[in-house]
């Protein structure tokens, strides 16, 4: 029973930080019909830049775990903002009517970009960081089980924020915006939505999220490094994909999905654990065989 | 004579919206019909539907007496079925001749061994093609049948059009399926285009043609018999001058009454 | 033609001067092997417009094959180099249905995927050798040993002069091979797949086939260049193989001018050479190539040597 409740509890934390991922993807396809390759390494920059404020703080002398936590989380979310506006900005919007093709590359060089500099330029970046506990690391029994109040605490986060997401985007002014700019950028032009604002709050809004994830790897795993982004950059795109590039709750879902499949191969095959990215990988494209365009459906359809 | 395509009760849904609906038409073999209708009426989707690219959900068609319902994009044009495109499809990076030899694509051999080894056929091929190709193309416009191995990306809009349309003529299809040739081009040059095309199907005997228009100049020029959709279904059907008259045409189309 | 043979007797005359320095002819032995490599890639790429970015996962199926065949079986090792190919053009099946139902970012997503699979599989598999690889045996064809030097008489000259000839007549058939294929009907076909696969479906052309036939001679050539590469090193390990030297190959590719076979020439010969003379920005160069190739993609996107127009008559 623990065993199970422990593999649900994992696969819950995993999902959750695929569909933060996935819900930036979706965004960014949204308002421009883009992949943001770089996406998971702008996540892998805003844990660095959250490792590097703690850093800091604690040579300042800040003890107070609360404080450091708020500080770490704000430096990533705000790091990881700019980053992700900085893409859309320089590299994105620019292309715009050049072959879809080429922003993949661009973006997907950008990640390079990015994670090369962590590799290079981060003290000691090459190698894995350990990432401070900054929760409460106690645990509640529940018969055998333990559940620990820091997975908790970031379960209920996660949550608030994607919540918080789909409100804003369903609810605000904002995000009538952004919609109106994913149904269609001459309408929302005429219906004087600044476009390439929306594009750039679109951006930043959507890597904030991915800080958030970056940040929850961290404290969940307790370290991170600098190649990290690419992996969870794949699994989030490819939950997006499952989701239906485009669909905000579709790539929630398709984040969990992708977290359930994963689970469940390790339950069922637990000799293999050594091959269990080999699994996630593999899965990723038989998904992609059998489903081209995901179990929703792409937004779009090709016209003749 | 027997009709050289026949459909009966073609149709075809997106969701929940009826792109074209029961739609009965002939053509017989060598007419020339136009095919009218507001923007939205369900004429592309027809095109698309008669030549693979969309499933139809129901009914039939019939070429040239065999059922092409069903096959692919890549049968239906083997089988004798060319088209334009409503925007330009042209492969503007590629040279125009390129371009004219995806047109020929059918009558091309495309097995490895001739492509890379014994290339003898590849050049007699490339040789014919590229004669037959200038004549083609020297229907429509003399100087440009010089300009073949310039990339397409270097000629004028009109100069496209005619291109695009030898693409679809080089093959000697049965019948040629063209999707407003006059988007992008003044009365006056879809009129001499469409005079062009009538030449080439002279010269072929035989060709047939179904002409989708919005400019009625040319549709009262060209065309021998006009079919009007609206919503996805026939709401007309004969000469020109009769169906300008019908009220209910008039309503759909001109917005009058 | 005649420009390709001054182009390897220039090679030839190169690799003579410098007969006795080992390290410049083993720079010039891996410039040629990325060259075929790239030509593989150009033909799925340049081509067929099907994206790989697992190019050093197939390079890295053919050595991982060339090693466990060279390792334990008797086969001639000439065969070895071909089923090192056939090997990587065989895994490239796997791909095959999910690349051609899907196009664009979701191809690239399943060749990313692809490559990150298979990495992770060469490091856990002890079969394999797991992280720290494999050793290769001596590469013999026929009576040619060559891992020894050349001497005849009073000339002397590296071993690795035989691999040079050996990589020159591989790169130069497949120099041969990928010109012929563009200017034949087969590559009007490809370019136009690449370009309208709406319009290439339209007169005839048989997409998926096309694309098949393309990825699969393409894996090939990067196969065959990876089992040669293995040879060479006399060692394989997962390590050069990642995803980053998968992106350098598409580096390769954008930087020459997509579609052109002298332009991926002479950027391989940059993107190899230039870290190794300055030793400086060979520890910065994932981070300087991808940097430049986003400079490209940004003002020049046809490349350093934009693809001429294709000449058929």
């Amino acid at each position: 029973m623990s065993i199970i409740a422990q593999y649900v509890m994992n696969g819950a934390m995993l999902g959750m930080m695929y569909a933060l991922v996935a819900v930036g993807f979706t965004l960014f396809f949204g308002v421009l019909d883009v992949i943001q390759f770089a996406h998971g390494d702008v996540l892998a920059a805003g844990a660095f830049a959250a490792l590097a404020v703690w850093l800091g703080l604690t040579r300042l002398g800040v003890a107070s775990p609360a404080l450091l936590l708020a500080l770490v989380v704000v430096a990533a979310t705000v790091a990881t903002a700019l980053l992700g506006a900085a893409v859309a900005r320089f590299l994105v919007l620019p292309l715009k009517g050049a072959p879809q093709l080429n922003v993949l590359l661009v973006t997907l060089m950008m990640g390079t970009v990015l994670r090369e500099s962590i590799r290079l330029f981060y003290p000691g970046g090459s190698q894995p960081q350990l990432f401070p506990a900054l929760l409460p690391t106690s645990s509640v029994a529940l018969g055998e089980f333990n559940l620990r109040i820091d997975n908790v605490i970031l379960l209920a986060a996660g949550t608030v924020l994607i919540a918080g997401t789909s409100l804003l985007v369903t609810r605000t002014r904002l995000g009538l915006a952004i919609r109106a700019v994913a149904q269609d950028e001459e309408t929302a032009r005429t219906m004087g939505v600044d476009f390439r604002r929306i594009v750039l709050l679109t951006f930043a809004l959507g890597s904030a999220l991915a800080a958030f994830a970056g940040v929850m790897d961290g404290l969940y795993y307790n370290e991170i490094f600098f190649g990290m982004g690419l992996l969870l950059g794949v699994i989030g795109f490819a939950a997006a994909i499952i989701g239906g590039l485009g669909n905000l709750y579709g790539a929630i879902l398709g984040g969990f999905f992708f977290a359930a499949l994963q689970t469940i191969g390790a339950v069922a095959l637990p000799f293999a654990s050594a091959y269990k990215d080999v699994f996630a990988f593999g899965v990723v494209i038989a998904l992609m065989a059998l489903r081209p365009k995901g179990l929703i459906g792409e937004r779009t359809s090709e016209r003749v | 004579m027997s009709a050289l395509l026949r459909c009966r009760d073609l149709s075809r849904a997106f969701g929940g919206l009826l792109a074209l609906e029961g739609l009965d038409l002939d053509v017989e073999e060598g007419g020339v019909l136009g095919l009218i209708g507001p923007n939205g009426s369900g004429k592309t989707t027809f095109f698309n539907v008669l030549t693979g690219f969309f499933p139809a959900t129901r009914g039939e068609v019939l070429f040239a007496g065999e059922p092409i319902t069903g096959l692919s994009p890549q049968v239906v044009y083997r089988k004798g079925v060319a088209r334009t495109f409503q925007r330009s499809r042209l492969c503007l990076p590629l040279s125009i001749f390129d371009n004219l030899l995806i047109g020929n694509h059918k009558h091309l051999d495309h097995r490895l061994w001739s492509n890379l080894v014994d290339r003898r056929a590849l050049r007699r091929q490339i040789e014919q093609t590229f004669a037959e190709a200038r004549e083609l193309v020297r229907i429509f416009d003399p100087p440009l049948a010089d300009r073949l191995l310039e990339p397409a990306s270097r000629i004028p809009m009109i100069d496209r059009r005619r291109i695009e349309v030898c693409r679809a003529l080089i093959s000697r299809p049965r019948l040629l399926l063209l999707d407003e040739p006059s988007a992008g081009m003044t009365q006056e040059e879809t009129m001499r285009l469409m005079d062009d095309i009538l030449q080439v199907k002279s010269r072929l005997g035989g060709l047939t043609i179904i002409l989708i228009e919005h400019e009625m100049t040319v549709i009262e020029r060209v065309t021998e018999r006009c079919v009007v959709l609206n919503y996805g279904r026939k709401i007309a059907e004969g000469a020109y001058a009769e169906i300008a008259r019908t009220p209910s045409v008039r309503e759909a189309y001109l917005g009058l009454e | 033609m005649r420009k390709g043979l001054l182009a390897a007797a220039a090679v030839l005359a190169v690799s003579l001067a410098l007969r006795e320095d080992d390290f410049a002819l083993l720079l010039l032995t891996r410039v040629l092997i990325v060259i075929l490599a790239c030509l593989g890639l150009n033909v799925q790429f340049g081509y067929a417009g099907v994206v790989n970015f697992a190019g050093a996962t197939f390079f890295g199926v053919g050595g991982y094959t060339a090693a466990v065949l060279a390792r334990s079986t008797a086969v001639p090792h000439l065969f070895i180099l071909l089923i090192g190919g056939a090997a990587a053009a065989l895994a490239g099946t796997i791909l095959v249905v999910p690349v051609l139902r899907t196009r664009g970012h979701y191809a690239a997503l399943v060749t990313i995927a692809f490559a990150l699979l298979f990495r992770t599989f060469f490091e856990v598999n002890d079969a394999l050798g797991g992280p720290q690889g494999l050793k290769l045996p001596e590469l013999r064809i026929g009576p040619v040993h060559f891992n020894d030097a050349i001497e005849i008489g009073s000339f002397f000259a590296s071993f690795y002069l035989k691999y040079i000839v050996l990589s020159l007549l591989l790169a130069a058939l497949g120099f041969a091979f990928v010109l012929r294929l563009e200017r034949s009907f087969i590559g009007v076909a490809l370019d136009c797949i690449r370009l309208d696969e709406i319009a290439a479906a339209s007169f005839g052309v048989d997409v998926a086939r096309w694309k098949i036939v393309a990825f699969t001679l393409g894996n090939f050539l990067i196969g065959l260049a990876g089992a040669l590469s293995a040879f060479m090193v006399g060692f394989i390990a997962p390590d050069n193989y990642s995803f980053g030297e998968s992106l350098i190959f598409v580096s390769i590719l954008l930087l020459g001018g997509l579609g052109n076979p002298w332009g991926l020439s002479l950027a391989s010969a940059v993107v190899l050479l230039l870290p190794e003379k300055l030793q400086v920005i060979a520890e910065y160069r994932f981070l300087l190539f991808a940097a430049v190739v986003i400079l490209i993609l940004l003002f020049r996107p046809a490349g350093l040597l934009p693809r001429p127009l294709r000449r058929l008559t």
